[in-house]
């Protein structure tokens, strides 16, 4: 059970959706914080634009 | 958050968006902006992700902790997924890198060239001649 996954067997199965280059950017909607008011953002409002995500775990975090 | 913020004009100069993630609520995301002083300055949109759904269509969720992992996208004008980071959590971003990411993308685009490794603005990309190979 403390066998680790050899190269072999992960190349075995088919890859799932990773979310990575080449890949659509799954489209979202969402409530966000700007201007000082509390909007709905949809990714497709950026369509047209390069658009960077930054995901970080927490407010209030140090780094 | 800062750093991300000081280089927003440049983001902004190469007609990017910034959008920062986290699973916590607006209302967290405002009080964070109002009180803390490394966001204070920030003027991109905070986005909540309070069903989790957003960092785990990206595949970077951490399970465990039940928050983002520290993951940078950076999408193209067209919605592709262009690259794709993930640091550890206890190391921040190289928000220079990002950028330079960025410029080094929309410099092959427009030029056609390939650009090699430690590209910056200002040095030349690479023709990709058929009679190079091997030889560079």
């Amino acid at each position: 059970m403390n066998q680790k996954p050899t190269a072999a067997q992960i190349a075995a199965h088919s890859m799932p959706f990773m979310a990575t280059r080449g890949d659509i950017a799954p489209t979202f909607s969402a409530e966000a914080y700007v201007n000082n008011q509390i909007k709905t953002l949809k990714l497709e409002d950026f369509l047209g634009k390069w658009t960077v995500l930054f995901f970080y775990s927490s407010d209030f975090t140090f780094v | 958050m800062a750093a991300v913020a000081a280089l927003y004009p440049q983001f902004k100069q190469l007609n990017a968006e910034v959008l920062a993630i986290s699973t916590d609520s607006v209302y967290a995301h405002k009080v964070f902006k109002d009180i803390s002083p490394s966001v204070r300055n920030v003027q991109y949109p905070l986005v909540s992700d309070r069903n989790q759904q957003i960092s785990r269509a990206y595949r970077v969720f951490d399970e465990t902790a039940g928050v983002a992992l520290r993951g940078t996208v950076i999408i193209d004008p067209e919605g592709i997924i262009i690259a794709k980071l993930i640091y550890p959590r206890e190391v921040g971003r190289n928000t220079h890198e990002i950028l330079r990411l960025l410029q080094a993308i929309q410099y092959g685009r427009q030029t056609g060239l390939g650009v090699p490794a430690n590209w910056v603005p200002g040095m030349t990309g690479i023709q990709r001649r058929t009679e190079d190979i091997g030889r560079i």
